[in-house]
């Protein structure tokens, strides 16, 4: 069986490989027959002329023989496929302009669809790489409630994680990690890199293998200093030691930790990249003791690691979700038990578990981005489709000239199935040259996409990434479908004698029809795509409308890192006093101040106590801010009522307080604010005074949240910030290295600063609008361009084929206006019947992004107004040129052309 | 003319051609020559079908072609039973005995 199987195949593949000599072959073997017969007829005595005529009557058709044989050879389909290739390819040569038209077409639409899948599949679908086991691994998810509210979060403590580690049955291992932005290396050398700091069990959940050395193991990562110890991730390894193998026992200073080396990560290695690509990892122990030097295995506060988890197979994700549950609500008694001060009750808190697929975009904290990303894919999707109608018309306009052509092979006997397969081979031919030419503009796209919009993301090459390069086969394939079927179903149906005979004159009919479909498919898709970009433009111009209570450009975030200096709260004040000196000393620079906040970036939030209001802390997010006299000059916030700070509030004055309009409205809401008191941190806390009232201003989110921000002088603030904000003249990126370089003089021994826009904090949150707006613009420009092409090379082709009639009404006395109205009318009946279907798709669809618009209504009357004005002034133009052409008909010219 | 001469029930040509080759290669004209002759002139191999089933066959490894010089020097392709082919032949042979006899004893029924 195996040997016949065998022998088919290599008797197959030489008929097509050496195809001509087989054909030879044949050839001689027929003769040969013919001449024995022949011989064999003279030698029984006949004429040689009337053997050969005898012999050849006995072999009868000899073609008819050939043809059989060649069926016997088992080739013909793929012969008929490499034929109807060769035509493909041929006519489509024979045409350059009209080829490239097409090729670039389908490839805008199939690159646009591969450059978003590589982005969806890597935020949504594709499990990290080197996972192991991802259907039983699990994100851990926290929740508890709080003033009715009930708070999900990813984020929590080391002692959580040790509680869970300890109270849990159902999983087979528990991991828990967190990537920081710290300082490597030393000196000069000295760079923010990040980190990321794991517990030992995390590598158990990777295939990976270390290239080199190993990775770190349990007993390394020991409460509650850990092991010096570090695993490089392979770029770093490239980047910074060359990928030598002596790397390992090298030391690198990591925070103020002295590491040794002890392997490498293998290629492509990321762990779970949520906050960035990680460019080492050491054991989430020495992270922690790095960071803080305290015993933080009791601490529930100190929050800010992420877990994940593996089930074991016999649990269901019910069972151990309770199993997980159980162990937190023991572990929240454990950390009411070691802090009574701010113990909540199981029964109040009702703390919970939940577990979620390891992507955080998947899970209940998936933030717009995801949402937007995969609003964008539909509309690539639709992209794809305008750009099928776009080719599918040209074609079918060709199939209009080609139809004698087809009418006279159906005529001669080629089979309809043939022919529609010879169609579909030549969209075949051209979808793939599209989708070759895609996977190009996808890669640059994606690229672009990606540097604009996910400045975390690891670099890949969709030519190598074989997920993309499916699903771009696949969707090229949809594609030749969509082009090839429409033109060949219609030449085939056409009738023959008819076509024969009117030469392709008639542009009437059922083709006509199919095509004023597509267009009107291609208009009301522009419009739902343009309507898209118009909600997300406004959005995000609403966003940048938008006060934030502060000034963004101008001000850039300075934090100094002391690197294991162990400095004083009040040797830290001095330093703190010394860089705003340098930094106002900068050239450029306006002013500068300490602070203990930064919207969008970190937070103070202590307890607060105000006579009058119960447990104020539960019933909204009060962030403390503390600055210098300069620090409203510096944010550009505005002071309502009262005073800002000023020299006199030292250390020693009387104690004062600025709070936000909506915090003294919520507070105090029949009475005036100035002169109230709040303690701060405890309830036996000395009263501080309100002096002055501050707008509102956005800290933590853009949208929605009950947030109140309270002011206090540095100078009476209990513990020195580190971090500062400068405020330049002009635009803060351009002063980075300045100030930077002016204020590292002031570092003592290997401490550093670091300094970052502001603009880059803010942007974070802004991301998902800036997203949006700007794929919906670019899709829906492109959709806009096709529909224009399409209607225009409709509109052209119409007049080309009327030729005649318009003549006629010229020489019967029409004017050129009268002509140009005709032309254009036609073509603006179409696209206004796609506004209007495209206007209602539109409002039906709005309601499912009108929670990711900022505000915004998705039913904004101005933006349908505005789509419909570029709409119908889109189409003039493409109908105007071809309408113009029209009324320059010359009758003489037109009516005697056949 | 045509009254003595049979047509070849369906799938009996591969088996004619199969034994004519188990005695030694031989060419396309050559076959049709033995089958005519040892039938006694009653089975007539239509030259349109002869190729093609070869053809077949060879696709199928049961025989195999090479090109050589026939009796009066002229190239000529000959075609020789592989083992498979042998075997394939074994099997048909006994397979149409079993059907002539079974038909046979239908035949003479009472």
């Amino acid at each position: 069986m195996l040997s016949e199987l065998w022998s088919d195949l290599r008797y197959r593949l030489r008929a097509i490989v050496r195809r001509d000599r087989v054909e030879q072959e044949l050839d001689d073997e027929l003769r040969f027959h013919v001449e024995r017969e022949t011989d064999k007829l003279v030698r029984a005595g006949l004429s040689p002329n009337e053997a050969q005529r005898r012999a050849r009557i006995a072999f009868g058709g000899v073609d008819r023989t050939k043809e059989e044989a060649r069926d016997a050879r088992g080739t013909m389909l793929f012969e008929s496929i490499l034929q109807d290739t060769r035509y493909a390819v041929r006519g489509l040569r024979a045409k350059p302009g009209f080829t490239a038209g097409i090729v670039l077409t389908l490839a805008l639409g199939i690159g646009a669809n591969a450059a978003m899948f590589g982005i969806v599949d890597r935020m949504l679908f594709r499990a990290p790489t080197y996972l192991h086991d991802a259907e039983h691994t699990h994100r851990v998810y926290l929740a508890s409630t709080s003033a009715g509210h009930e708070n999900v979060s990813a984020w929590t403590s080391f002692a959580r994680y040790a509680d869970l580690l300890r109270w849990t049955h159902a999983f087979s291992s528990i991991a828990t990690f967190a990537t920081w932005r710290i300082a490597v290396g030393d000196g000069d050398a000295a760079r923010v890199t990040p980190v990321a700091g794991v517990s030992a069990s995390y590598f158990d959940f990777f295939d990976a293998q270390p290239p080199l050395g190993r990775f770190f193991v349990a007993r390394e990562d020991s409460v509650p200093t850990g092991s010096p110890v570090v695993v490089l991730s392979y770029a770093y390894w490239q980047l910074e030691f060359g990928g030598r193998a002596d790397v390992l026992g090298k030391q690198v200073r990591i925070g103020h930790t002295l590491c040794t080396i002890i392997g490498v990560a293998p290629e492509r290695f990321v762990g779970i990249d949520d906050e960035a690509v990680p460019a080492m990892y050491i054991p989430i122990t020495t992270f922690l003791w790095d960071a803080r030097s305290i015993d933080y295995s009791k601490n529930y506060g100190w929050q800010g690691r992420l877990l994940i988890a593996r089930r074991r197979p016999q649990f269901t994700v019910a069972q151990a979700t309770a199993d997980l549950t159980t162990a937190f609500q023991r572990s929240w008694i454990a950390g009411n038990e070691r802090n009574p001060a701010r113990a909540v009750p199981v029964a109040t808190a009702r703390p919970r578990a939940m577990l979620g697929p390891v992507q955080l975009e998947r899970g209940p904290l998936a933030g717009p981005e995801a949402k937007v990303v995969a609003w964008v894919s539909g509309v690539a999707a639709i992209v794809l489709l305008i750009a099928c109608a776009n080719v599918a018309n040209l074609l079918l306009a060709r199939a209009a000239t080609r139809r004698r052509e087809i009418a006279l092979r159906l005529a001669l006997g080629v089979s309809r199935g043939r022919l529609i397969r010879q169609l579909v081979t030549e969209s075949l031919v051209l979808a793939l040259l599209g989708g070759a030419v895609g996977l190009a503009v996808a890669q640059w796209g994606g690229a672009v996409i990606r540097a604009l919009f996910l400045p975390n993301d690891v670099a890949t090459s969709i030519f190598t990434d074989v997920r993309s390069l499916i699903v771009t086969l696949l969707v090229t394939m949809a594609a030749a479908m969509i082009t090839g079927l429409a033109p060949a179903l219609q030449a085939v149906r056409s009738d023959l004698a008819r076509s024969l005979n009117a030469a392709g004159r008639d542009a009437g009919g059922r083709a006509s029809r199919l095509r004023t479909g597509l267009l009107v498919f291609q208009a009301t898709f522009s419009v739902v795509l343009l309507v898209g970009a118009g909600l997300f433009v406004r959005s995000l111009l609403n966003v940048h409308k938008l006060r934030l209570g502060y000034d963004v450009r101008p001000v850039l975030v300075v934090t100094d890192n002391p690197r294991g200096m162990k400095l004083t709260t009040a040797e830290r004040s001095a330093l703190d006093a010394r860089l705003v000196d340098a930094a106002r000393a900068t050239p450029g620079v306006e002013s500068a101040t300490p602070v203990s906040s930064v919207p969008f970036w970190g937070y103070e939030e202590p307890y607060l106590f105000v006579s009058g209001v119960d447990s104020v802390s539960w019933r909204g997010d009060f962030v403390l801010q503390a600055g210098n006299p300069d620090y409203f000059k510096t944010m550009g916030t505005r002071i309502v009522r009262g005073r800002a700070f000023d020299a006199h509030d030292r250390a020693d004055a009387p104690r004062v307080v600025i709070v936000s309009q909506g915090m003294a409205s919520f507070l105090w809401p029949a009475e005036d604010a100035m002169g109230k008191c709040i303690r701060i941190g405890v309830d036996t806390a000395p009263c501080t005074t309100v002096v002055g009232v501050a707008e509102d201003l956005h800290m933590r989110a853009l949208q929605g949240q009950k947030e109140y921000t309270y002011y206090v002088p540095i100078a009476q603030y209990t513990s020195a910030p580190g971090t500062l904000l400068v405020r330049v003249k002009g635009d803060a990126a351009d002063y980075i290295e300045p100030v930077r370089r002016r204020l590292q003089h002031e570092m003592p021994g290997a401490a550093y600063v670091t300094a970052e826009p502001f603009q880059n904090m803010v942007d974070t949150k802004t991301q998902s609008w800036r997203f949006g707006a700007t794929m919906f613009v670019a899709f829906g420009a492109l959709a806009l361009a096709l529909a224009g092409i399409g209607l225009y090379s409709m509109i052209a082709y119409g007049v080309a084929q009327r030729r005649r009639e318009i003549g006629v009404r010229i020489a019967l006395g029409a004017s050129s206006s009268n002509i140009v109205r005709l032309v254009v009318r036609g073509g603006l009946r179409l696209v206004v019947l796609g506004v209007v279907l495209g206007g209602v798709i539109s409002l039906w669809a709005g309601k499912w992004i009108a929670t990711l618009l900022f505000d915004e209504t998705p039913t904004d009357p101005v933006i349908y107004a505005s789509v419909a004005a570029i709409l119908v002034g889109v189409s003039l133009l493409a109908t105007a040129m071809p309408a113009l052409g029209a009324s320059r008909v010359d009758p003489n010219v037109a009516l005697r052309a056949d | 003319m045509t009254d003595d001469k049979l047509d070849l029930p369906q799938g009996t040509l591969d088996l004619l051609i199969l034994k004519s080759l188990s005695l030694e290669p031989q060419h396309g004209w050559a076959i049709s020559e033995r089958i005519h002759q040892v039938s006694r002139a009653t089975l007539q191999i239509p030259q349109g079908s002869l190729y093609p089933a070869l053809h077949r066959l060879e696709r199928r490894g049961w025989i195999k072609a090479e090109w050589g010089a026939s009796d009066n020097n002229r190239k000529a392709k000959y075609y020789e039973l592989t083992r498979t082919g042998r075997k394939q032949l074994d099997a048909e042979t006994d397979a149409w005995q079993r059907l002539t006899t079974a038909v046979s004893l239908v035949l003479d029924m009472g």
